[in-house]
């Protein structure tokens, strides 16, 4: 990965965390780059370095994992801040990642149950329900929107 | 990956989808995992972790058998 690919690569997480996934435009203004160019470098990005996932057929950032582009069952509150994680293993290493108090309102799939998990000073100080992972790990990367 | 509220609620789920039943486990695990996996995104000179480094992940969180093998 050059040096500017790596500058952009973390420029998407500081964009993230600080509350939404930039666009190729904001991209392209942040380093002086077209909308074209910025895309060019998020395509590297995903496709030589596994860094991103961008929406199938679009130059936009899907998932920066492990933060979403896109609502999800798994959003992560933090007084008035929301994220969203691709799944509950993203949900919570979000609220690790943001470092301040954070719940998870999460919903069970099945029964429709609330399962609200919360993290504050570093630890998981509240925790209920089953985690499920149906894909392997050797075949996550096959269909990652399924995993 | 998702959190149900039971393990009756999985069997339930793996019925009506058809998808059939993988891993389950605590999330007190799943929030191990979490924090170890992502502790380097924002590294400017991040790179993918290898097979070793990610199997040793796993492995270090308690998440062993032939369900959790990347190879």
């Amino acid at each position: 990965m050059d040096s500017r690919d790596a500058a952009i690569r973390l420029f998407v997480y500081e964009e993230a965390l600080a509350g939404a996934i930039p666009t190729p435009a904001q991209i392209g203004v942040q380093f002086s780059l077209t909308p074209q160019e910025a895309g060019d470098a998020l395509r590297r990005l995903q496709d030589d370095h596994d860094a991103l996932v961008l929406l199938p057929g679009s130059s936009y950032i899907w998932m920066a994992e492990p933060f979403s582009a896109v609502a999800s069952d798994y959003p992560v509150l933090s007084g008035n801040r929301r994220w969203y994680g691709n799944c509950i293993w993203d949900a919570l290493a979000i609220a690790a990642l943001v470092g301040d108090p954070c719940r998870i309102p999460a919903v069970c799939p099945q029964s429709g149950a609330a399962l609200d998990l919360e993290v504050r000073d570093g630890e998981l100080v509240r925790a209920t329900g089953v985690v499920h992972f149906a894909v392997p790990p050797r075949r996550w990367w096959e269909s990652i929107g399924f995993t | 990956m998702q959190l149900f509220r039971s393990e009756e609620d999985i069997d339930e789920w793996s019925t009506h989808t058809g998808i059939p039943v993988g891993a389950r486990f605590p999330p007190e695990q799943l929030w191990e995992l979490a924090t170890r996996w992502y502790d380097d995104r924002f590294d400017l000179d991040w790179g993918r972790r290898t097979v070793e480094e990610r199997q040793a992940i796993l492995d270090e969180v308690g998440l062993i058998g032939a369900f959790w093998h990347l190879r």
